[in-house]
C-alpha cells in the first residue's frame, strides 16, 4: 500500500461502518431510549478496524476535520434510513473541527436537512484529546448548533481535555462521564464522589449527565442513587449497526433492569431544571420524542408525545 | 501465550514476507506502512517486539528512529530491532542513543531474524538489561 493511501481510504465513501449505542433513561420505573450514540468503526480486517487505533491514527495525520465531516455524514445518514431518528442521534465531532473549520456547522445542517433528518434531534458530542481549542470560531460554532436547536454534549468529562476550563468554554448540555469513572463505582466511595461532584456540577449548568460504561447491575444501582438519570453500556447493548436494532423488544428488556437496579437510598437531588430549559427553547422539540414502555397490558408501545 | 510484533515497513513485499514467515513460527503479527499507523497500535496495543524500517517515506526519511523513540516512550520491555539499506556509523550511534535493541543491515535472512527476534525476547524475559546484540 502507497503512503497516504490508508488516510485516502478512510475518506473514502462507504468505507466507515456507522454502530449505535442506545442512551437511556433511567430514572423512572419504565425505561425510555433518550437517543443513540452513533459511533464509527473502521474498515474490517485493517489496523484501523476499532475506533482506538482510527481516531489515534486521524489524530496523529492531523486530519479530524476532514474525517469528523465523513463520519458525521456517515452516521447520519444510517441513522435518517433507520428507527434512530424517531429519538436523539449524537455524533462527535473534535473540538478542533469546530474550531477551526468555519463551515463545519453549517455543513452539518445542510447534511441532516438534505437526509429529512431534524437537526433539533442531533446532539454534538464535543471530543477533544488535544489542548484545548478556545479560539472565537469554536464558540461561534457552538452557538450555532445550540440556535439550529441541536444539544451540546462534552464528551468523557474529567478526562484529558475534557476539564474545567472545557467546562467552562462549552456550558455543555449533557455531561458525558467517561466510563474509566463510572466503572467499578459501587465498591469505591472515590468514584462515587467524583460522579456525585459531576451530577451537581451539571445542576448548576442546567445540564444532565451520561454514565457511560455501565455493565453491571449494581454499578447502576448505584450510578442511580447518585442522581445519574441517562446510562450507556453494555448493560443495556454494546453498539450495533441499524438492522440489527430493536428499540421496542429492548425497552421491554430492559424494565427488568430498572426494577433489579432500584435505588435503595438517595443520595443526590436530579438536577429537574433541565428538561425545562431545553423545551422551552423557542422552536426546539428535543427529548419530547420517546419510546417508551406504556402499554396497560405490559407490551411495549411507541410514544412520541 | 504466542509472542506479538508489530512489522513496520513501506513495502508490502517485506511486510507480506515477514508476517507469514513470524505467523509459520507461532507469533502474532501487525504491519504498520507509516510512521502515524505504527505509533497509533503502539499506542493502543502492548508488543514484544517492533521490526521497523529506518525509511518510511522517500530517499531522505528516518521515520524509523522516531519509532524507537516512540516505543522507549511508552516501553522499556518492547524489543526494538531497526532495518535499513542505509545504514551509516551515524544513523546506528543515533539508534543506539535512542534505545534501539538491534540494528540490521539489508538484506536480512528471515531465519537470522527468527533467531535474533527469539533471542532478544528470551534475553528480555531473562534480564533486559544485559542485552548486547546491536551491530549484528
Amino acid at each position: 500500500m502507497e503512503d497516504e493511501s490508508l488516510l485516502a481510504h478512510l475518506l473514502a465513501p462507504g468505507s466507515l461502518r456507522p454502530v449505535f449505542q442506545p442512551i437511556v433513561e433511567v430514572n423512572a420505573s419504565l425505561p425510555t431510549i433518550h437517543g443513540w450514540e452513533g459511533l464509527i468503526r473502521g474498515p474490517a480486517g485493517t489496523n484501523v478496524e476499532g475506533a482506538d487505533v482510527l481516531f489515534d491514527y486521524v489524530r496523529r495525520k492531523h486530519a479530524e476535520a476532514p474525517m469528523d465531516r465523513r463520519c458525521v455524514e456517515t452516521i447520519l445518514d444510517a441513522a435518517a434510513k433507520s428507527c434512530v431518528k424517531e429519538t436523539r442521534v449524537a455524533v462527535n465531532v473534535h473540538a478542533s473541527t469546530l474550531g477551526r473549520d468555519s463551515d463545519f456547522v453549517n455543513w452539518m445542517i445542510g447534511i441532516a436537512s438534505a437526509l429529512r433528518l431534524d437537526f433539533r434531534h442531533v446532539t454534538v458530542e464535543v471530543v477533544e484529546h488535544a489542548p484545548a481549542c478556545n479560539s472565537p470560531l469554536f464558540h461561534t460554532a457552538l452557538e450555532k448548533v445550540r440556535n439550529a436547536g441541536a444539544a451540546v454534549a462534552l464528551d468523557d468529562v474529567g478526562l484529558g481535555q475534557s476539564n474545567f476550563r472545557m467546562i467552562l468554554d462549552v456550558k455543555p448540555d449533557i455531561f458525558k462521564i467517561d466510563r474509566h469513572i463510572a466503572s467499578g463505582c459501587t465498591a469505591d466511595p472515590h468514584r462515587q464522589a467524583v460522579l456525585e461532584s459531576i451530577v451537581g456540577l451539571a445542576g448548576r449548568f442546567g445540564g444532565r449527565v451520561v454514565a457511560e460504561g455501565i455493565e453491571t447491575i449494581d454499578e447502576l444501582r448505584t450510578i442511580r442513587e447518585l442522581g445519574v438519570a441517562l446510562v450507556q453500556g453494555f448493560l443495556f447493548s454494546p453498539p450495533r449497526k441499524t438492522t440489527e436494532l430493536d428499540p421496542i423488544a429492548s425497552v421491554a428488556a430492559w424494565r427488568s433492569l430498572l426494577e433489579a437496579s432500584r435505588p435503595t437510598v438517595s443520595r443526590s437531588t436530579p438536577p429537574a431544571e433541565f428538561s425545562v430549559r431545553l423545551n422551552e427553547r423557542p422552536g426546539s422539540r428535543q427529548h419530547s420524542r420517546h419510546l417508551s414502555v406504556l402499554d396497560g397490558a405490559n407490551r411495549p408501545t411507541i410514544d412520541e408525545s | 501465550m504466542s509472542h506479538s510484533i508489530l512489522v513496520v515497513d513501506d513495502a508490502e513485499s517485506i511486510l507480506f514476507a515477514i508476517r507469514v514467515f513470524f505467523q509459520a513460527k507461532g507469533f502474532a503479527v501487525d504491519c504498520a506502512r507509516e510512521l502515524e499507523e505504527a505509533e497509533a497500535l503502539l499506542a493502543n496495543r502492548t508488543y514484544d517486539a517492533v521490526i521497523v524500517d529506518l525509511r518510511l517515506t522517500g530517499f531522505q526519511g528516518t521515520e524509523g528512529l522516531e519509532i524507537i523513540s516512540y516505543v522507549r516512550e511508552i516501553s522499556s520491555k518492547t524489543r526494538v530491532i531497526l532495518i535499513t539499506s542505509f545504514g551509516s556509523p551515524e544513523i546506528e550511534q543515533e539508534a543506539r542513543r535512542r534505545g534501539v535493541d538491534a540494528f540490521l543491515h539489508k538484506p536480512v535472512a528471515l531465519p537470522d531474524l527468527a533467531m535474533l527476534v527469539s533471542s532478544l525476547l528470551v534475553g528480555s524475559q531473562d534480564d533486559a538489561g544485559t542485552l548486547q546484540v546491536a551491530g549484528n
